[in-house]
């Protein structure tokens, strides 16, 4: 948008706004769904591409599905913005939306540009399926489930610091903490990035799910303040910077180097999702990583409902001319055998009923995920319990505010003012 | 009928020069028509476009959004993120014009004349405006991280780590030094265009006069130089006014937000929070801020060179 003389500014909004002016336009109804009638259809799907997942992946993953119906080319897509998140819009806008999209799950704003889903046979006993659904309708279906609330952690260095058995109650975890830091650790690894607000909602799930079981839900309806909600935390967090349990410079570090950090046995403890077991095969480490689930507060079940996000989440969009087969890869993608497992290793995700080869780690998680009683949403959440877009990053934001010399009280107003400001 | 040679109307014949007017004003429409589609298309458009958006909620899927008249105006006038991201930006942007413009010149002096030399180095100098914003802030942010080159090293060495990403000031201040590195290589080549410029036989005249090397850049080349000082000074503003993707790769807008640019917010709540017309209506006063600084600028600018010649 814009970008006139003097400024100059912003090319890629101006950009946008030619393009939105000048394309076909990506929008549901103005596109015509029709699918090609003979030759090969060629299916974009716009993917995220990570550590994990590149784009070699991709490519050899769709290989097996496109030697089966040799009338279909699968073009995989990286985002040409920052992410998958912010390249959709561009597209839409542009004319150039592409058919099928994976990482972002239906909110109400995407909802309306994707395809419903539920009267797909396959659709419903995919994971979450029924928790991720928006007005009872299916637009994003998965591969498997991410734990979202797990402390992974050092276990030579909890030999070394006496810490017999993995904390249960966030008082034990910061006696333990204390106990690292006493043996010459960082007790706790945290990080810049999206990574600080992100570890905080991680470690909170099981105990904030105890507290308020349909938080996001009471949020959206006013019942209750996300900030004021998660101020115990947010208290929690401060004091553990102010006894150096958290590196204090830790916000000029990005996440990849947080990781690393970790691995290289830097740090005693990392709150990361599941995905993270895909990183600790790969790496070249001198001691075993052990992992349980994120503590809670005195007084409630362990392990309290962990928090569960969908895998590799697919929708297929409204305005794709090839409706057919675009299903059919999404359909191939979350049901078949092969193709489920090795998204599944690839990405360290997780499947009930699904076997395949785990590491010690890999299956220390699936234990944990079996014995968890539930798996609640987390932060901006999905289905019908999301929060207003960009909820995670307003809260990252605030919460680094905590390293910079904002109070707790002053961050969770922050994070209200952010929310009033989008109701 | 017909009509005899006397009862014909007269034949007015134009005067040549009036034909010749009419002929390069054709010729003149023909060959401006080009720039001009390209500039409505390209600029005036946006431009409107994003004047239109900036009126509706459109949140950069829905393809009707709802005209909402000035509420976004009114919403950003009270936005503190905006606030604070206008203060990071007038700070990069002014200290910013200021290393760009004094490193530039500063520079240009030193590797003006001809030398293999003075060559090579001017080629250094240029070098990091080739790279791309974003690789540059990825490098720089690998070699000042909290677990980077430079803070490796410190620590190696005793010492406690140095908060250049970490800390709200230092983030800010690194953030500009890195600016000014990546850029300040075309400020040299447009000064070493205006040194070229400079008569000899002005500068050849102070010197046999006696003034020091001082006193002849001070009194005889800067003031020979306004003109480029200009273009320098405007075009290093309108650059940083528009910062955008060193803070993505550099800091990411963090810590805690704190290095958040103006560009790097309406791209922010643009696309990440979905929220295109609030964010064309901050594009669009972004838009006017630039236009009204340069036009501020080049004004004072002139009347300091208008001065100087008087």
């Amino acid at each position: 948008m814009r970008s006139p003389r003097p400024s100059l500014a912003l090319p890629a909004i101006g950009c946008l706004l030619v393009l939105t002016g000048c394309g076909g336009g990506g929008f549901a109804g103005d596109s015509q769904a029709q699918q090609s009638e003979g030759g090969p259809v060629s299916v974009r799907m716009l993917v995220n591409i990570s550590p994990n997942l590149t784009q070699t992946y991709w490519d050899d993953l769709v290989k097996p599905f496109e030697q089966a119906n040799p009338g279909i080319d699968v073009k995989i897509e990286a985002p040409t913005g920052k992410g998958v998140a912010d390249t959709l819009p561009q597209q839409l806008a542009a004319g150039n939306a592409p058919d099928v999209v994976e990482t972002l799950m239906a909110d109400e704003t995407l909802a309306k540009q994707m395809l419903d889903l539920t009267d797909q046979p396959w659709a419903k006993d995919t994971p979450l399926a029924e928790q991720a659904k928006l007005g009872g309708r299916i637009y994003s279906v998965g591969v498997g489930v991410q734990a979202q609330s797990l402390v992974f952690y050092n276990r030579a260095a909890f030999d070394k610091a006496g810490v017999k058995e993995p904390p249960q109650t966030f008082d034990d975890f910061e006696s333990a903490m204390g106990k690292l830091k006493d043996a010459g650790y960082l007790p706790l690894q945290t990080g810049g990035d999206f990574l600080t607000g992100l570890q905080l909602l991680q470690l909170s799930n099981p105990s904030r799910a105890q507290t308020h079981p349909t938080w996001q839900q009471d949020v959206k309806a006013g019942t209750i303040k996300a900030g004021e909600s998660l101020q115990p935390y947010l208290e929690r967090y401060q004091g553990w910077i102010d006894k150096g349990y958290v590196d204090k410079n830790a916000l000029g570090m990005k996440y990849a180097d947080a990781e690393t950090a970790f691995l290289t046995g830097k740090s005693a403890m990392y709150v990361m999702g599941s995905w993270f077991t895909a990183s600790e095969a790969k790496a070249d480490k001198d001691f075993e990583v052990g992992v349980f689930p994120a503590p809670v507060d005195k007084g409630q079940t362990y392990p309290g409902p962990q928090g569960a996000t969908l895998a590799a989440p697919y929708m297929v969009l409204k305005s794709t001319p090839n409706k057919d087969a675009a299903l059919k890869l999404v359909q191939w993608l979350v049901t078949d055998p092969e193709a489920v497992k090795s998204q599944l290793a690839q990405d360290g995700n997780f499947r009930t009923g699904v076997e395949r080869e785990f590491t010690p780690l890999e299956k220390q998680v699936q234990e944990i995920l079996d014995n968890a009683p539930s798996g609640v949403p987390q932060g901006e959440g999905y289905g019908d319990a999301t929060l207003p877009k960009g909820f995670n990053s307003a809260w990252n934001t605030e919460v680094q505010g905590l390293y910079v010399g904002k109070s707790p009280k002053e961050v969770a107003e922050g994070v209200d003012r952010w929310l009033a400001g989008r109701s | 009928m017909t009509l005899t040679r006397e009862q014909a109307p007269p034949v007015v014949r134009k005067p040549v020069g009036e034909r010749r007017r009419r002929h390069d004003g054709l010729a003149t429409t023909l060959m401006v028509a080009p720039a001009t589609v390209l500039y409505v298309v390209m600029l005036i458009v946006p431009v409107g476009l994003a004047l239109y958006l900036s009126l509706t909620d459109w949140d950069g899927f829905s393809a009707d959004p709802a005209f909402v008249g000035a509420a976004n105006y009114v919403t950003l006038l009270d936005d503190p993120d905006l606030r604070r991201a206008a203060l990071v930006t007038l700070l990069v942007a002014a200290a910013g014009t200021a290393g760009l413009n004094l490193l530039g010149l500063g520079f240009a002096l030193l590797v003006n004349g001809a030398s293999r030399a003075n060559t090579f180095f001017r080629i250094v100098l240029f070098y990091p405006h080739v790279l791309s914003a974003l690789v540059v802030g990825f490098l720089w942010s690998a070699i000042l991280g909290t677990s980077g080159a430079v803070n490796n090293l410190v620590t190696t060495w005793g010492g406690a780590v140095i908060p250049f990403l970490s800390d709200p000031a230092w983030a800010t201040v690194t953030m500009i030094a890195v600016l000014v590195w990546a850029g300040f290589g075309v400020n040299v080549v447009l000064y070493l265009a205006g040194l070229q410029a400079v008569p000899h036989s002005l500068v050849e005249a102070a010197r046999i006069d006696g003034a020091t090397r001082w006193q002849v850049f001070r009194n005889v080349t800067l003031p020979a130089l306004g003109p480029s000082v200009t273009v320098n000074i405007v075009l290093s503003l309108v650059t940083l006014l528009k910062t955008y993707d060193l803070v993505v790769s550099l800091t990411a807008g963090g810590p805690a937000g704190q290095t958040q640019t103006v560009a790097y917010l309406i791209l922010w709540n643009s696309f990440h929070d979905a929220r295109l017309g609030f964010g064309s209506a901050q594009s669009v006063l972004l838009m006017l801020v630039t236009a009204a600084l340069a036009f501020v600028v080049t004004k004072l600018r002139r009347r300091g060179e208008l001065a100087v010649h008087q």
